[in-house]
């Protein structure tokens, strides 16, 4: 039985406008979901609706197999830890962390206990009798987290509660929020528009669109195979390359013709892509797969560069070539020019073939 | 330097400007009656005309007839409007119109509603009363007030009442613990506005009560009488009547200057 069952659930706002349309989702017990996608896709909506923040205007949310659809967000047993933190600014940190409880009649004894325990994990002993106003922004943040700890809730359930943290501090809370899950063991969900955030914190990520899912699974997998162009160029930065392309039978193997990537597919990927032959097709290669030697299984092309962005450990490189923007991700040695003209190979064995009309992956056949 | 020197001679010639009428009063209170319209500053120093106010004009009555009322009408209107600001300010509660037409109740001249007041307030034997009073400023007031607490309500964030009610608070028990202890400061200073506006109110007060139960604006307007401007008692009635606006502006600098930035949210 999965922790949180979401079945085709919708939020209408009217005059067909949907916040979340037709999305169905199983979460396990104790798995670490993490909701991803730009600005304006849903996934706070969604995270707000297994809330009951926000109505659910059809379909049914189920939490520990009990449907909740139409219950109060108090009788849901969640704890909600918001982007914005929401402090109750009037209370101290013991207060704003005993709230939950006192609502719920835990036992006062209980009470000081669990606040205890959290304030030890999160570091937070020293703090427990100041206002939130007289914290840090990453204390704060502790004290939310803290304050949905102490309540032992089914689901946790996490808005963003990283974006409003310095780079640093970001970074570190990451692991530590990881860490955290492992130790309580809860499912979580945990919605960010932070591709890094969904990648190293997700069991799986669910990916999201206007409202829909576009794709789900283990970060890997869905960095690895993703769906569609959506998918791809959004797990990614920079995002991955596309290139319009047509696939060509040729002397018994299969030609390439990618803008300036052009050239005989080795014989796995000529096997796997067989399908795609005389299809309009996008040519999809990752920044990363794009390497300044050649290499068994590479097609070389020449671009002009663009733009360089030396990161220390590595540099971004920008070329143009074709009409074609091609960014390439390389060996913080190789550091061209901007104009110079440069010889770069395109990794084959990592390409991504999608269909030019509706972006959807093709499969690969091998 | 010199535009420091500039800046504050100006700035002193201000408030002297605003003061001086205020101080006027005062100093017109506190001389001897043949001495108010001298312009010697303080040619002598009595309580006469204050002593005079209250035990010839009963004004002692006066000023607890405005303290009640003022009083009451605050206590009434402000768990009303309180409310109903939350609701205009979260729910689409009576959508555009309803807050359209809150604002638009104001807009009225006072004037046009003394007359209804008037004879609805004669049926109801609510004339020359001082619940009646007190209900005729809760009326008055509780729009203007739902205006404003309206806006205080939706500076707050509303993902703290998000918290509450998932920490297990229903939708009264959020507003409750968290939105009015947060929104305190505006509500005060809601309720010292409210209070202010009832205290000074003249029209109404003058129409619907007499004599015993008139309030200070009409009982100072009173000793305009047919023998002259009593001047030296106006100048003491009206320096008691500044005494709870000063109080209350004391009050709204406070709770105004708190504001409500607690840091509850980034």
């Amino acid at each position: 039985m999965p922790a949180i069952k979401l079945n085709n659930i919708s939020r209408d706002y009217g005059l067909g406008i949907f916040g979340v349309q037709d999305v169905s989702l199983d979460i396990e017990e104790g798995e670490f979901m993490v909701l991803l996608g730009p600005s304006g896709c849903g996934k706070s909506t969604t995270l707000r609706m297994i809330a009951g923040l926000e109505e659910t205007t059809s379909g049914e949310i189920s939490i520990a197999g009990r449907d909740v659809t139409r219950l109060a967000p108090r009788a849901r047993n969640v704890a909600v830890v918001f982007q914005s933190y929401a402090l109750y600014p009037h209370m101290s940190v013991r207060e704003n962390m005993r709230f939950g409880m006192k609502m719920r009649k835990t036992p006062r004894a209980e009470q000081e206990a669990r606040i205890a325990q959290a304030a030890e994990v999160l570091g937070l002993q020293a703090y427990l009798d100041r206002k939130p106003s007289a914290l840090s922004g990453g204390q704060r943040q502790r004290v939310a987290l803290g304050r949905a700890i102490v309540r032992e809730p089914d689901v946790f359930l996490m808005d963003e509660p990283l974006s409003n943290l310095d780079a640093k501090l970001r970074g570190e809370m990451r692991q530590e929020l990881v860490k955290l899950h492992r130790r309580v063991g809860k499912t979580t969900v945990f919605v960010t528009h932070d591709h890094v955030e969904a990648m190293t914190m997700g069991d799986r990520i669910c990916i999201m669109r206007n409202g829909r899912i576009e794709q789900v699974g283990p970060p890997l997998e869905v960095y690895a195979r993703p769906r569609n162009t959506f998918v791809a160029q959004f797990l990614a930065s920079p995002a991955m390359n596309l290139i319009p392309a047509e696939l060509t039978a040729s002397d018994g193997g299969i030609a390439l013709g990618a803008g300036p990537i052009a050239g005989p597919l080795p014989a796995r990927e000529a096997a796997a892509y067989r399908a795609g032959v005389g299809r309009a097709l996008q040519f999809g290669l990752r920044a990363e797969d794009i390497a300044t030697e050649a290499k068994p299984g590479t097609l070389p092309f020449e671009g002009s560069v663009t733009a360089v962005e030396a990161l220390g450990n590595e540099n971004l490189i920008a070329v143009e070539s074709g009409g074609h923007r091609i960014a390439a991700r390389v060996d913080r040695h190789f550091l061209p020019k901007l104009g110079e003209t440069v010889t770069l190979h395109a990794d084959l064995a990592h390409m991504h073939l999608f269909d030019a009309a509706d972006g959807e992956a093709l499969v690969r056949e091998a | 330097m010199l535009r420091k020197v500039v800046s504050h001679v100006g700035l002193i010639l201000a408030v002297v400007i605003v003061l001086f009428p205020i101080l006027w009063v005062l100093r017109t209170s506190l001389v001897p009656a043949h001495d108010s319209y001298s312009t010697a500053i303080l040619p002598a120093v009595t309580l006469d005309n204050y002593r005079a106010l209250f035990a010839d004009k009963d004004f002692g009555r006066n000023y607890l007839n405005s303290l009640i009322v003022a009083g009451l009408s605050v206590v009434l209107t402000m768990p009303l409007a309180a409310m109903t600001g939350y609701a205009f300010a979260r729910f689409r509660t009576g959508g555009r119109i309803a807050r359209f037409a809150t604002l638009a109740s104001q807009m009225l001249p006072p004037v046009a509603l003394a007359l209804p007041t008037f004879m609805l307030f004669r049926t109801l034997g609510l004339t020359n009363s001082l619940l009646g009073l007190t209900i005729v400023y809760a009326a008055i007031n509780l729009p203007f007030l739902i205006w404003i607490l309206m806006g205080f309500f939706e500076s707050i964030p509303e993902d703290l009442e998000g918290a509450a009610m998932t920490d297990g608070a229903t939708r009264w028990g959020a507003f409750w613990r968290v939105v009015l202890p947060v929104a305190a400061p505006g509500i005060m200073a809601a309720a010292v506005l409210g209070f202010i506006l009832s205290w000074n109110e003249f029209l109404f007060a003058l129409i619907l009560n007499g004599s015993s139960t008139a309030t200070v604006p009409v009982a100072l307007a009173s000793l305009q009488t047919s023998n002259g401007v009593q001047i030296s008692n106006v100048a003491a009635g009206v320096s008691l009547a500044i005494l709870p606006l000063m109080i209350a502006a004391k009050f709204i600098q406070k709770y105004l200057v708190e504001g409500l930035s607690f840091g509850s949210v980034k």
